[in-house]
């Protein structure tokens, strides 16, 4: 008995953690969409009369050296930063499901080759991987979401590889082969109840991955450019101007802060 | 006879009674065997003798071991007496065994700590006692490279390395095939003329028979009937004990051993050859059989029976040989039934929902559900369960009814009825042989059982290195013809 009293706690606070980290992002993405009703005007718009004010009635979260609004810049960047997360993760959920049910139920030739292109996207660092790719393409949006999904979609290869491969020769997948089912039914019975909670781990720790490489980008002025807002972008701008204005300075270090921490309280309750 | 062990009044209970009030005594050669389902509490009582019950369960009543009542030792005590005095061999030793440490050391270690004797000497002693159970050539080895027997008879030894008085053995045949069960039940009987007193728990009634002494036999927590080996396992007073020894497939009647009718075969193998792991399993393996038909195959575990099946069925391809089907029926009516029921079915959905796809994807009119339901007496809320939570005998009848839905012509029942118990496995096994009969389905039954097989079978077909031999003498006695047997080479 006392065994499941733990067990039940430890259900009970896994649970919390998930549902105080999908609160925070919910609050952060509700912000980001919220933001442009609650302020009118273009996140580019430039007031040079009143550079670096402090947040007040005008301006809510104060302006940026330029004198950009900063709430609108904010709300811009979490919209971009989410976007960018939210398809690149999908993508590499996809390709990465795909293949390791490839490798995993086919074997032979077919897990020989998937293995061999994880393993070489697992040797090269990924973020030099998106700076090769944005050297190709600079500026455009493809190379940096092709490249952050490529560096995502291995761990959902290798761990789906991982558990599905001891169900594809299950007697339970057998049977269903043998009463006739098809493989999208073997696929929505046998395998995605297996990989569900792993894939959404899986894709919160990758969400987080892709908001930081995509500010590690802008970081150093190579990912999205300006005038787009995007938070490591605006860190660069801002940090001349951190003394003069450290409140405007830490708004979008604080963004990023609990962007990634909602998506690590996703992933984490999980696994622990 | 000398009382070695004396239980008395000996309940267990978490916040019910699991185990109601037992009295037992082990006695000098006079083996004591505890005979029960799963689920009937025996295990829990080998482990309050021995002391090592789940910490939300408590052990009430007296266990006498000489003077002194284990229950009222502390655990220290208690733990000073293993080895030493009471002795347990454990289920499936190849898993209680160091897989990390070769046999020698591991035997050895026993001596040292339990006997406590010096290095130099225990090793002397270990391996005396590994020639003695014929082992020699194993001292070297890991767990992992013993077989299933070797395994045993290691655990064995080092079991009696204390010396103890007291052997407690805990379904010491799981999953053995005729041989190792032999091999055991003999080493057991070796231990009890040596003057060792032996309690034995076991579900397996052929185990208690051999053993003879004493027999209590358990149901539900309480021992329904005890008494001398002899009288209760040939005249049981107790109904439930009555049931229980009914259900021994050494005591049913008989059910296979219909001769063939000649009709056409629905599957042919022909001169099949396998070799799987490195391990020539068999070749030039002939096989026919006719609609309605049981033949049951059987041989030493690891002789391919299971992958005799899955050849059939098109699972596995053979090295050698081709396997032929009645071309007039689909690939669907070739079915299978799986030894271990809950891992037949998806884990995450209910039973009804599995059935249902199954009825959906091939158009099945929904009314055939509920008559075979009715027929396997199928109670209709077990539908909406999930697999893990209905007993094993009710989930082999739902395997069963989903193979049936689609009206198979051949069955391959891979040891169907082997985690199943006793009386579970009767009425399945009459549930197949009634499917057999009435559906004109052919079927092919793998059981390690021997005296099972012989019962349901009309023909057997032996796998392994006995197969000509033993295959000749069965058909001599039951009049097979020979253009319908199959031929085996060499």
């Amino acid at each position: 008995m006392k065994k499941q009293g733990t067990g039940n706690s430890k259900a009970v606070s896994v649970y919390r953690t998930r549902m105080i980290g999908s609160g925070l992002l919910f609050f952060l993405i509700a912000f980001g969409m919220v933001g442009p009703f609650l302020v009118s005007g273009d996140p580019g718009r430039q007031n040079l009369s009143a550079i670096l004010s402090t947040p007040g009635k005008e301006y809510l979260l104060g302006t940026d050296h330029l004198g950009r609004d900063m709430l609108l810049r904010l709300t811009a960047a979490i919209r971009v930063s989410v976007a960018i997360a939210l398809i690149t993760t999908a993508t590499a959920s996809l390709i990465g499901v795909s293949l390791g049910i490839l490798a995993a139920t086919r074997g032979g030739l077919a897990e020989r080759c998937t293995s061999l292109l994880a393993d070489t996207f697992l040797a090269l660092p990924g973020l030099l991987l998106v700076l090769l790719l944005v050297a190709i393409a600079p500026g455009s949006f493809w190379p940096l979401y092709l490249g952050i999904a490529m560096i995502l979609w291995v761990e959902q290869f290798r761990m789906t590889r991982a558990l599905v491969q001891p169900l594809a020769t299950s007697p339970a997948v057998q049977a269903t082969r043998l009463l006739g089912f098809g493989p999208w039914y073997v696929f929505r019975r046998h395998f995605w109840p297996e990989l569900q909670a792993n894939v959404l781990t899986l894709s919160a720790f990758g969400a987080a991955t892709a908001i930081l490489s995509v500010a590690a980008l802008g970081f150093i002025s190579v990912g999205i450019r300006p005038p787009t807002p995007e938070l490591g972008q605006m860190m660069i701008e801002l940090l001349p101007y951190y003394q003069e204005a450290p409140l405007i300075f830490l708004q979008p270090i604080l963004i990023l802060f609990l962007l990634v921490l909602s998506l690590n309280l996703i992933a984490g309750g999980k696994i622990r | 006879m000398k009382t070695l062990l004396d239980i008395k009044e000996l309940t267990v209970s978490g916040e019910k009674t699991i185990v109601h009030p037992v009295s037992l005594q082990v006695r000098t050669r006079e083996p004591c065997t505890i005979l029960g389902e799963t689920g009937c509490g025996k295990s829990l009582l080998a482990q309050a003798v021995m002391g090592v019950l789940p910490s939300e369960l408590r052990a009430q009543g007296r266990i006498f071991l000489g003077e002194r009542d284990l229950l009222g030792l502390i655990p220290k005590q208690r733990r000073a007496i293993w080895g030493r005095e009471l002795a347990i061999l454990p289920q499936e030793p190849w898993l209680a065994l160091d897989p990390t440490m070769r046999v020698l050391p591991q035997v050895k270690e026993g001596y040292m700590v339990a006997g406590a004797v010096s290095g130099a000497s225990a090793g002397r002693l270990a391996q005396a006692t590994l020639s003695g159970l014929g082992l020699t050539d194993a001292a070297g080895k890991l767990p992992s490279e013993l077989s299933g027997g070797m395994a045993q008879r290691v655990a064995f030894a080092a079991a009696s390395v204390g010396g103890a008085g007291i052997l407690l053995a805990d379904e010491p045949t799981k999953g053995l095939d005729a041989q190792r069960w032999q091999d055991i039940v003999d080493l057991l009987l070796q231990k009890v003329a040596d003057g060792i007193g032996l309690l034995t728990i076991t579900h397996d009634i052929g185990v208690a028979r051999r053993l003879g002494g004493h027999v209590a036999i358990m149901c539900e927590g309480r021992i329904v009937e005890q008494g001398p080996a002899a009288r209760v396992l040939q005249n049981p007073v107790h109904p439930y004990s009555k049931r229980l020894l009914a259900a021994d497939p050494a005591s049913w009647e008989k059910l296979g051993g219909r001769a063939s009718n000649g009709v056409s075969p629905v599957i042919k193998a022909h001169s099949l050859g396998i070799t799987r792991g490195g391990k020539q399993l068999f070749k030039h393996q002939n096989f026919s059989i006719a609609p309605g038909e049981i033949v049951g195959v059987t041989g030493p575990s690891g002789c391919g029976k299971s992958t005799f099946g899955d050849l059939l069925l098109g699972l596995l391809q053979p090295d050698t040989g081709t396997v032929w089907r009645d071309g007039s029926h689909p690939p669907l009516r070739y079915q299978k039934l799986y030894q271990d029921p809950p891992a037949a079915f998806p884990r995450s959905i209910t039973i009804g929902q599995a059935v249902e796809d199954l009825i959906r994807l091939h158009a099945l009119q929904p009314g055939i559900r509920d008559t075979l339901m009715d027929e396997l007496r199928l109670q209709p809320e077990l539908l909406d369960r999930l697999p893990e939570q209905i007993s094993g005998g009710e989930l082999q009848r739902f395997a069963l009814l989903r193979v049936l839905l689609l009206d198979p012509i051949f069955l391959f029942a891979d040891e169907p009825t082997s985690r199943l118990d006793l009386i579970t496995q009767q009425e399945m096994m009459n549930l197949l042989v009634r499917c057999a009969r009435e559906r004109q389905c052919a079927i092919l039954l793998v059981s390690h059982h021997a005296d099972l097989i012989g019962k349901v079978a009309d023909r057997l077909l032996f796998l392994g290195e006995e197969a000509i031999s033993r295959d000749a003498a069965f058909s001599a006695c039951h009049q097979t013809s020979p253009r319908e047997h199959p031929v085996y080479g060499a």
